[in-house]
């Protein structure tokens, strides 16, 4: 009787994983805009920069896009608020994007997140790049102490 | 009266403002170049006094170059005060009438006049009462002590006999300050001895003084020389055709009691010459006969070139003198021929013939050093009183060292020789006359002769041969110039003298100091005067690949002597070989280092201590120290240059880990903000 290796199901491609992803997003969205109207309006209004963000952000796992997501989660969470204190109703919803701070502040915020995503690797990249600059300084130095010490060739 | 006697010789002094001041020698003795004296025993001679004694009238001998003193002779007598010899009394080196460094074998003043001197008329015949009382007894006398010290005099001749007055017993003239029998004329040696090149005569035996003496009684006793205006060459001829004695005597008529004397002295065969013992006594020598059988005569003569061949003496000087024609003639079959059947001796022809077979079976046809063995193995076996005869060469094998000496710049000579040692034809000599001789010693002394020339590199050769065979022969190194190096302790004196004049010189040094010290003539004399094995060393000084090893071995060899002859401070001598250190520190990888040793080598050079910089220059510890750090910093320097290149390499790594911080950042700054709405919505 020989053991016979159990068999392991395969993995599910990258592409139909992101698209059972899509799929149930737009359930979700269908479901939030038939139970929940007016709040998938103000949401899809106040977040409309995330959602543009989405789109354009091709790298892997979207991180500058999903910055500016939180940034507009962030500042939505008020207007969302005064939505259901106000009934929850159209008419609510109307009111609170009429308000002249709600939407600028939101799309500010996503504005500030998307900028903040941009500079912060840059600034990473200035501090690496400055750090290796100085090491290569300080090991040049020490070969050229090498050099005259053991007259070893210079590179 | 003595002193007066030899004072009346002394020639004519050179200007004395251009002369050297009397110079200082072993055993306290002054040589004054500027009292020149006639020529005693074939050598310039100087005054001489000894420290302490003024008065003490000394004469010494200057030492011809390529002519080395009898270093054994000298070893053995000059501590011995000898009767009637004028012993040598010490030796060394002092400036010539020149100024120039010479070496000097001092002993006493002769007692009184040569019996015939060089170039003066003859002397009156002397009587048989005053040849036995004034020559006879003493000479056989001082002969008797010489002989108790295994030593020979070699120059038993009428202008090296002296006596203070007629009537007077007459002295021994020196015979130390030049090879063996080198100055002495032809008639008074044993042909043997005589058909030797005059350096190859070798110490011989006290029957060779014996036979000598022999045919001085012959001069004295006849007033005139016998065989005179003959060439050398016949009178040879003569001797070994006619014998000593009928040829020495065939022109005068001796008192017979002379003549039974002197007929012994010269006997053919050293053996049957009277010992000096038995000649103290002339009635018992008289009365002593030994049976010598003639040279047995062949029923028909052989003619070779001028000669007609009656014996096989006669055959064996006849092959002796013509080498190549002799080798012919052997190959050919006519020299066992004629023994056979002309001279009847079938043994002595079976004997020629077995050597001929066994040249042609070792060597092809034309092998002129095959050809020599077979000569000389011939000669040997026809005469076995003859000398080795090696191509045109004979010599006694003790005389070997001499003939190098005096071979010294001629080249053909040199090749010859060269060829003899190669050869081992003092082997092969000896096994043809094995009862003359031992064959076991003179085969081993071949053997390390051999041994000597084969010796690769400085360490051997030619030159290291002649200085092993001759230990008082200067060293002839043309870097030394004027110097007069004799012993090891003369080495480095002589040296730093030819440094001093250039000690301020920088590079490029001025010749000789552009080279190093220890030439390949030096490094010969080197290895013959030490006791211990310096060949690894003086391999090293010859690799011409590796310049610092090889200056690193001069001073090796230079420090070790100046530390064993406890010579004092050679601060040229040092800057010299500095000199050629120098460039070797540049093979100390470390910096430091390299420059604390210059500072130092300058330093030990001032001081003039050849081990110092040894110890300093040629530290194996310090230099493997130096090796492996110079190893850790190439290691290191491989470290960096490594990180080095990953710094560089890692510029797109960067890149993407400051964009992933970077947004990483950015959301964790989102997520801040996000909280602080959520904690302010709940409090709203």
């Amino acid at each position: 009787m020989t053991e016979v290796p159990a068999k392991t199901a395969p993995a599910k491609a990258p592409a139909e994983a992101a698209g059972s992803r899509l799929w149930l997003g737009g359930l979700a969205c269908g479901a939030g805009v038939v139970l929940a109207a007016p709040s998938m309006v103000l949401a899809a209004v106040l977040l409309l920069p995330s959602l543009l963000a989405f789109v354009a952000d091709r790298d892997p796992g979207r991180a500058a896009a999903r910055s500016v997501a939180v940034f507009g989660i962030a500042f939505a969470l008020a207007p969302a608020l005064a939505l259901w204190r106000g009934g929850g109703g159209m008419d609510a919803c109307l009111d609170v994007l009429s308000n002249f701070t709600a939407l600028p502040l939101a799309w500010s915020a996503q504005a500030g997140g998307w900028l903040l995503s941009e500079l912060a690797p840059l600034l990473v990249r200035l501090a690496l790049d400055a750090h290796a600059a100085a090491r290569t300084r300080r090991l040049r130095a020490l070969r050229r102490r090498y050099e005259e010490d053991w007259g070893i060739p210079p590179a | 009266m003595a002193d007066t006697a030899f004072a009346e010789n002394e020639a004519k002094s050179p200007e004395p403002g251009a002369l050297a001041p009397p110079g200082r020698i072993e055993g306290g003795f002054a040589v004054d170049p500027t009292r020149r004296l006639a020529a005693l025993a074939g050598h310039a001679t100087f005054a001489a006094t000894e420290r302490g004694d003024d008065r003490a009238a000394l004469v010494a001998m200057q030492v011809a170059p390529g002519a080395p003193p009898r270093a054994q002779a000298l070893s053995l007598l000059a501590v011995t005060s000898l009767e009637r010899v004028m012993g040598p009394l010490g030796q060394g080196a002092a400036p010539d009438a020149a100024g120039q460094p010479a070496w000097f074998v001092v002993c006493r003043v002769p007692p009184g006049p040569a019996l015939w001197p060089a170039n003066a008329p003859a002397p009156r015949p002397w009587s048989d009462a005053e040849l036995l009382d004034c020559l006879l007894r003493p000479v056989a006398a001082a002969l008797e002590t010489l002989q108790a010290r295994h030593v020979t005099h070699r120059a038993i001749r009428p202008d090296n006999l002296f006596r203070p007055a007629q009537g007077e017993p007459v002295t021994l003239g020196p015979a130390w300050a030049a090879p063996p029998a080198s100055f002495q004329p032809v008639l008074f040696e044993p042909p043997y001895a005589a058909l030797c090149h005059k350096a190859g005569r070798g110490e011989g035996s006290i029957a060779d003084d014996v036979y000598a003496l022999g045919v001085t009684m012959i001069v004295l006793a006849t007033g005139r020389l016998p065989m005179a205006g003959l060439s050398e060459a016949e009178i040879i001829r003569r001797k070994v055709d006619l014998g000593s004695y009928a040829a020495l005597t065939a022109e005068t008529r001796l008192s017979p009691a002379i003549a039974d004397l002197v007929r012994g002295m010269l006997a053919e065969d050293p053996d049957h010459r009277p010992t000096p013992a038995l000649l103290s006594d002339p009635d018992a020598a008289r009365a002593r006969r030994v049976a010598s059988r003639p040279p047995h005569r062949a029923q028909r003569a052989l003619e070779h070139g001028d000669m007609v061949i009656w014996t096989a003496r006669m055959l064996a000087l006849a092959l002796a003198g013509d080498p190549e024609e002799a080798a012919r003639l052997l190959r050919t079959g006519v020299v066992d021929r004629w023994l056979r059947r002309s001279l009847g001796d079938s043994a002595l022809a079976a004997r020629i013939e077995e050597a001929c077979r066994q040249r042609n079976s070792e060597a092809e046809a034309d092998n002129p050093r095959a050809d020599g063995v077979l000569v000389a193995r011939a000669v040997a076996l026809l005469d076995p009183l003859a000398p080795l005869c090696w191509r045109g060469v004979a010599l006694w094998p003790d005389g070997l060292g001499a003939l190098l000496a005096d071979a010294a710049g001629d080249a053909q000579r040199l090749a010859v020789l060269r060829d003899l040692v190669e050869s081992e034809a003092i082997g092969v000599w000896a096994a043809a006359r094995p009862e003359r001789c031992d064959v076991m010693v003179l085969r081993a002394d071949a053997q390390h002769h051999h041994s000597l020339l084969r010796l690769r590199g400085w360490a051997g050769g030619l030159s290291r041969l002649t200085y092993a065979l001759n230990p008082l022969l200067a060293c002839r190194s043309p870097r030394l110039g004027a110097g007069m190096v004799v012993r090891l302790a003369d080495l480095l004196p002589a040296l730093e003298a030819v440094a001093a004049p250039h000690a301020a010189a920088t590079p490029p040094l001025p010749a000789p100091l552009d080279a190093p010290p220890i030439d390949p003539e030096i490094a010969a004399f080197l290895a013959a005067r030490l006791e211990q094995r310096i060949e690894r060393d003086l391999a090293l000084i010859a690799d011409p690949a590796d310049r610092d090893r090889a200056a690193r071995a001069q001073l090796r060899l230079l420090a070790w002597l100046q530390r064993r002859t406890r010579a004092p401070a050679l601060p040229a001598l040092a800057a010299w070989l500095a000199a050629h250190l120098r460039p070797g520190l540049a093979n100390w990888r470390g910096r430091k280092r390299r420059e604390m040793l210059e500072k130092t080598t300058g330093e030990l050079v001032r001081t003039g201590q050849l081990p110092a910089l040894l110890a300093l220059l040629d530290d194996p510890q310090a230099r493997a120290q130096d090796q492996a750090d110079a190893q850790a910093a190439d290691e290191a320097v491989r470290a960096i240059d490594a990180e080095l290149q990953r710094i560089l390499e890692a510029r797109s790594a960067r890149a993407a880990l400051a964009r992933r911080v970077g947004r990483e950042i950015a959301l964790s700054a989102a997520l801040v903000a996000l909280a602080i709405a959520a904690v302010a919505a709940a409090m709203a």
